[in-house]
């Protein structure tokens, strides 16, 4: 559950962008950075290579406004999607409130995207929760990219019970991308109402 | 919930604030944060003469990451954790102590202010702040009415479109 600083009157709540290497969960960040006006959003933190890949993650902090008298935060999460940044990932993870699982739709990256959603499983059962107690939602990415894979079989491998809302991106141009934050802050806002 | 929220409210975060604006008095420092293991800011005190404080968002998220990636190591290294991380530079540090299992107590102080005395002026608050913090996990947990849900739904409207 979200961290709730009542003397404050704050809501805080952390989503973690997840997924295989060069997904375009950077890019997603990028863009909401790019968009939302200064006096709503903090500075943007990357902790990145020098050839621009995420090392521990990036950070974006949002604030949506205050609901009931509580100002209520965002604060936005990349993990860094290379296969050897598994520890970094699994930190990452810690306390969150959301996912947003960044699939891509590239003709060579299918088992990518099923190897990280298969990651994401272990890595949240190691602080001993299930995939389905956390919101997640799914963004197909790169749709415009040559020969990219019909959503319906990416999603066939990631989600196959077809339990997740779905989302087609071109993160790099903006599509999609309001559209998916929005949907994982609902839903991590509803269980907040719900009190999960 | 993978991690145990903290809900900081009322007569537990005076005590908190007070023995934080303690901390920062008797040390010297420029400033005086605690913050959660998820990265963020429960309380914050800052001296009166000290200039204005970086993003405070982005320090409480590094200092816990920093924390976490610590404490990783320390288990690879058979340790339970390793309890305290000091950052210094050529104009100043960054002292951060666990609070238990819960918090971290983070200072920020120039090079005039001796090290051994903030550990030594740390350490005393942290007993007292732990305490407190354990104190509130037998709170009641938060409630929130369902016009919460429509107005936080009327605000994602009108920020994301």
């Amino acid at each position: 559950m979200s961290t709730i600083n009542f003397a404050a009157r704050e809501i805080n709540c952390k989503i973690v962008y997840y997924g295989p290497g060069m997904s375009g969960k950077t890019t997603n960040l990028k863009h909401v950075f790019s968009k939302v006006p200064t006096h709503l959003r903090g500075e943007m933190v990357s902790l990145a290579t020098e050839d621009e890949r995420t090392l521990f993650f990036d950070f974006l902090p949002l604030d949506l406004g205050s609901v009931q008298g509580f100002k209520t935060r965002f604060h936005l999460y990349t993990v860094p999607g290379q296969v050897f940044y598994n520890a970094s990932r699994k930190l990452i993870l810690r306390g969150v409130d959301g996912i947003v699982f960044v699939a891509d739709s590239a003709p060579n990256r299918l088992r990518a995207n099923a190897e990280s959603m298969r990651n994401l499983r272990e890595n949240l059962a190691e602080h001993g929760i299930d995939v389905r107690d956390v919101p997640i939602v799914l963004q197909v990415n790169k749709r415009d990219v040559d020969g990219a894979l019909p959503t319906e079989m990416i999603r066939a491998v990631i989600d196959p019970r077809r339990e997740l809302t779905l989302f087609e991106a071109t993160a790099h141009n903006g599509g999609g991308v309001f559209e998916t934050l929005k949907s994982v802050s609902r839903l991590v806002l509803d269980r907040l109402a719900q009190n999960k | 919930m993978i991690e145990p929220s903290l809900a900081l409210y009322g007569d537990a975060f005076d005590r908190v604030d007070q023995h934080l604006e303690e901390l920062l008095t008797a040390t010297g420092v420029r400033y005086c944060l605690l913050v959660d293991r998820k990265g963020f800011v429960l309380s914050h005190k800052e001296a009166l003469w000290a200039p204005r404080p970086p993003a405070l968002d982005s320090v409480a998220t590094l200092v816990a990451s920093n924390a976490a990636a610590t404490a990783a190591l320390a288990n690879m290294l058979g340790e339970r954790t390793f309890s305290e991380q000091i950052h210094q530079g050529e104009n100043g540090t960054l002292y951060v102590e666990s609070v238990g299992d819960s918090a971290l107590l983070t200072l920020i102080f120039d090079g005039s202010v001796p090290l051994g005395r903030v550990k030594v002026h740390t350490k005393k608050s942290i007993a007292q702040v732990a305490a407190i913090l354990e104190g509130l996990k037998d709170a009641p947990p938060v409630q929130f009415s369902e016009d919460f849900s429509k107005g936080a739904t009327a605000l994602l409207d009108d920020l994301l479109g």
